[in-house]
């Protein structure tokens, strides 16, 4: 009891508005003894440092391909022979970009690319943001079943229906009416033939329906109606971000006299500012490096206006007398080239990602995505 | 009182004016709203699954421009499994990789996630390095990268790679491997496990250009837990393991869902999957009929496929935790 009362703080007045106060401290020795000898510490400590060489180790594993990808590919043919060099060139050379950028009209092809996936995803965005919205705050009948059918085509692989899938878009048509129209529709019986052969209202191109390939008319149209690649995963997220928006915001807008369209783009589109940015990072990028639908929707021999970038990774006309004259390493060095192209391939999108990974987290994060 | 009526009825004719109520007004513009994606679905999307479905079936012979069809039944279907494609034996190392994958990139992209939602030097620039693979990691990359990784993204291939960089990591990752092997094997665990950690570690690489997503999403189920509750538990005295398992665990089980069922989709339609190689390989073959066999391989890998999702979906659904809002 004693004890207690002499170690209580003795409080001094020392003036009108001032006071001491006396008190015994424990010294510096023994506070730091106990903040940094305890187990609570060490172990704190020791997290601290497991994790941070773990997540080194993670983004270590991430990174190599490319420092491997890019000191290659700036190696001088003669490296890939001499056995001492791995992965730090001897000799710099551009030689690969130059030819690239020269041989394979890269600017042309880069401006081409741009030109269709910022189109392509600005189409997605805004189709996915709208059947999201329309799943998330309206309820009607069938709503449940449309959400299902979105995870449907997110679900069947494009690769299975390759075919149909060219031979819809060549033969692009509306239950047979343009077929019709022309004169192509066909029913087996003879008298009738005869007289569905005579409808001439459109030309005879028509016969069959439109075909669309070799143009960007596909690659839009999937675009527009929200079934190109992984769309079902925006119009997902989407959707989960419109269902964290307070119900409140569209009452009052209603209420103001504004209908649910221009709800939508003048309340809800400006508030999503961020998941709309992610979404439109995901379907630029996964656009831009597209290697299924291009390839199939330019088939045959590629259009001589319309190389896309994913489409680059062939070897140069310069390099292919360097690429025969190193026959000795030729698999290495043509690795090389295959590296230099996919990296101008991809350096546009990490250079956007770089400016826009800020709200591909925020995006994200307020999707309220649980619930 | 009649006179009344008779005014009005006269001041608005016969002509009733029905004012749709708020629910159909709503339900209306929410049909206005998903018509894009309905249009699609019965102008090309339908249509594509339809002519895909029949390509199984029938035979289609192409004279002069005018296509016949020849129905043959399951005839494709069958040549799938007796040709030489070795259909079902690709469909079962498919199936295996897929059970081997799944969990592993479901618990590696949950552990990143935690790890990457606490406090830490630099974790904004750890961020934006683990959700590179989400932008560069599909199509071309994939292609370009399997050049040095090989075709699911681990293994060397050492007839292409000529470098000796290639039979250097070859064997660090070998010699990795018979440790693990010996350690564990040592502490007493069965060899299935020790495989299975063995394999895990081999194909590292893979699973982390593959969880870019799913990190993603479970970051974002992380962050919205409410500090509130972590509070309490400190409060009451239970560590950070108890917290775990209490806490955070069951706060992103739905999210564990979402993943499970998009990790499934998304690594059964990667072209690096060995079934879907076959069914690539199959549509590019010469013979005849070649490209029906590959839709009708197409459609039972998606059937076994969905009944994958099915089930997997069923059992986690009865363990998902929803906290009840409000």
């Amino acid at each position: 009891m004693t004890q207690n009362m002499d170690n209580k703080p003795q409080v001094k007045r020392e003036s009108k508005n001032k006071i001491r106060v006396d008190f015994e401290r424990t010294s510096l020795k023994e506070r730091l003894k106990a903040k940094y000898l305890s187990s609570y510490f060490a172990k704190n400590v020791l997290w601290y440092i497991f994790r941070l060489l773990l997540l080194i180790g993670i983004a270590f594993v991430i990174l190599k391909p490319f420092y491997t990808m890019i000191m290659r590919s700036f190696m001088e043919p003669e490296n890939f022979v001499d056995a001492t060099v791995v992965n730090v060139p001897r000799a710099f050379s551009a030689i690969i970009y130059k030819s690239i950028i020269v041989d394979l009209e890269y600017f042309k092809v880069f401006f081409l690319t741009l030109a269709l996936s910022l189109g392509c995803a600005l189409l997605q965005t805004f189709s996915c943001a709208l059947v999201g919205y329309g799943l998330a705050k309206f309820k009607f009948r069938g709503a449940k079943a449309v959400f299902l059918l979105v995870i449907l085509s997110l679900a069947i692989p494009h690769g299975t229906m390759q075919s149909a899938i060219f031979y819809r878009f060549q033969h692009l048509d509306i239950f047979g009416i343009f077929n019709f129209l022309a004169g192509g529709a066909r029913t087996g019986i003879e008298g009738i033939d005869n007289i569905l052969s005579k409808i001439k209202i459109l030309p005879e191109s028509f016969v069959g329906g439109i075909s669309t390939i070799r143009s960007v008319v596909p690659i839009l149209l999937l675009s527009v109606t929200g079934l190109a690649f992984k769309n079902g995963l925006y119009i997902f997220l989407l959707r989960q971000f419109f269902r964290g928006v307070p119900d409140e915001l569209e009452e009052s807008a209603y209420l103001d006299g504004a209908n649910t369209f221009r709800t939508f783009v003048q309340v809800i589109l400006p508030l999503s500012v961020p998941m709309l940015i992610t979404v439109f990072l995901f379907a630029f990028c996964w656009q831009w490096t597209d290697d299924f639908y291009i390839p199939l929707f330019f088939t045959g021999q590629p259009p001589a206006l319309m190389t896309y970038l994913p489409q680059i990774d062939e070897i140069p006309i310069t390099l292919a007398t360097i690429y025969t004259q190193v026959t000795h390493s030729s698999g290495a060095y043509k690795k090389a080239i295959v590296y230099g192209c996919g990296l101008m391939t991809c350096a546009p999108l990490i250079i956007l990602y770089l400016f826009c990974q800020r709200y591909l987290v925020q995006g994200i994060e307020r999707s309220g995505i649980v619930g | 009182m009649t006179n009344q009526v008779k005014v009005t009825a006269a001041a608005a004719p016969v002509k009733k004016k029905k004012i749709p109520s708020l629910d159909r007004k709503k339900s209306r513009a929410g049909w206005l709203f998903v018509l894009p994606f309905i249009i699609g679905l019965i102008f090309i999307y339908f249509p594509i699954l339809w002519e895909s479905i029949s390509y199984s079936f029938y035979n289609y012979t192409s004279v002069k421009g005018i296509v016949t069809k020849e129905f043959v039944g399951f005839e494709h279907y069958t040549t799938a499994f007796t040709g030489d494609a070795k259909f079902a034996q690709s469909l079962l190392t498919g199936l295996q990789e897929m059970a081997f994958d799944i969990p592993a990139i479901l618990i590696f992209s949950l552990f990143v996630a935690v790890i990457l939602n606490q406090k830490m030097v630099g974790r904004a620039a750890f961020r934006a390095i683990f959700f590179l693979p989400v932008v560069v990691s599909t199509g071309v990359m994939e292609s370009v990268m399997s050049s040095s990784y090989g075709a699911s993204g681990n293994q060397m291939d050492l007839g292409m790679e000529e470098g000796e960089e290639a039979v250097e990591e070859l064997a660090t990752s070998t010699a990795i491997e018979g440790l693990l092997v010996s350690i564990f094997s040592s502490l007493g665990f069965g060899t299935g496990l020790v495989t299975y950690i063995s394999s895990a570690v081999a194909s590292i690489s893979g699973i982390i250009n593959r969880s870019g997503v799913q990190i993603l999403i479970f970051l974002a189920a992380l962050q919205s837990i409410s500090p509130a509750i972590y509070e309490s538990c400190q409060i009451d005295g239970a560590t950070s393991w108890e917290t775990f398992w209490k806490i955070t665990f069951p706060m992103v089980s739905p999210m564990i869902l979402v993943n499970a069922v998009y990790t499934i989709i998304d690594s059964f339609t990667t072209d690096s999957n060995s079934v879907m190689q076959l069914i690539n390989n199959t549509y590019m073959g010469v013979e005849a009929g070649a490209k029906h066999v590959s839709a009708a391989m197409g459609w039972m890998y998606f059937l076994v496929v969905l009944a994958i999702v099915g089930i997997v979906a069923g059992i986690f659904s009865m363990y998902v935790f929803y906290q009840r809002r409000d």
